[in-house]
């Protein structure tokens, strides 16, 4: 076995770790963290794909990747911070209306 | 050797992951994210594109884990702190779901064949990476400008308070 499936397969799993985690936490920051590792487990895949089929532009689509994710976290933190001073909502399931 | 450096930094980072989806408070969770992001870092170095380490070391590890800290600093600590955990009967039920997904992608990667393209990279990762970058795929590089842009203006809409 090349080392890079077995990097792939860690990849998938830390999207699969990350999508558990944003379907079980009830805290909505750490939903957010739980999304950013789905976003690494992409960029491992592709990074790792790149490795084993030898060019580069997995890479350039990783860096777009890390673009997404800035952009990402800039305006769901933007979200969260909203949602905390609106109403007191904390928990991810409590959040059932667009607007009061 | 290389399976050795594997062995470490997979355990690493499984060990990091399972902190970062199971620990209470949100701050052990971002330093648990923190240790993920070295140690994905580390795997990309392993894997020979330094320019994209050093890029997750400046973009997640300096640039989003700092501003998780600084929203949660601005947050009321009791509100953080007040729904906290997991949800015990969807963690259960997700289980089964994530294995029975894990299972196929996983054969599917081990019995595949992989294409292998004839090129060989001779120049260094950096220098082969911006060639691509900025010949092949200009126009998305500047996309992602205008993303960026977008995204600034929207937190700075969503952010501000309400008069």
């Amino acid at each position: 076995m090349k080392i890079e499936i077995a990097y792939t397969l860690i990849s998938i799993f830390l999207f699969l770790s990350g999508l558990f985690g944003v379907i079980i936490r009830k805290n909505l920051i750490t939903l957010l963290v739980s999304t950013e590792l789905m976003l690494n487990g992409v960029n491992l895949g592709l990074v790792s794909m790149d490795k084993m089929v030898g060019g580069v532009e997995g890479q350039v689509f990783a860096l777009f990747v890390l673009t997404v994710a800035a952009a990402e976290v800039a305006v769901g933190l933007g979200l969260v911070v909203a949602i905390f001073r609106l109403r007191g909502y904390e928990s991810s399931s409590e959040i059932t209306q667009l607007r009061d | 050797m290389e399976w050795l450096i594997f062995g470490f930094l997979s355990l690493w980072l499984l060990v990091s992951v399972f902190g970062t989806l199971f620990l209470k408070n949100p701050v052990h969770v971002i330093l648990a994210f923190l240790s993920v992001i070295l140690a994905i870092a580390g795997i990309f170095l392993h894997l020979g594109a330094e320019l994209l380490a050093g890029l997750q070391l400046i973009i997640y590890a300096v640039a989003i884990i700092v501003f998780y800290v600084l929203v949660i600093t601005t947050i009321p600590w009791e509100k953080v702190k007040k729904f906290e955990g997991i949800y015990k009967r969807e963690a259960l039920l997700a289980v089964p779901f994530l294995l029975i997904s894990f299972l196929p992608i996983a054969y599917m990667v081990l019995e595949g064949k992989f294409a292998v393209s004839e090129r060989v990279i001779t120049e260094g990762n950096i220098r082969s990476v911006g060639k691509t970058l900025f010949t092949n795929y200009l126009f998305p590089f500047e996309v992602a400008s205008v993303i960026l842009l977008t995204a600034m203006i929207g937190a700075i809409l969503l952010g501000r308070k309400e008069e």
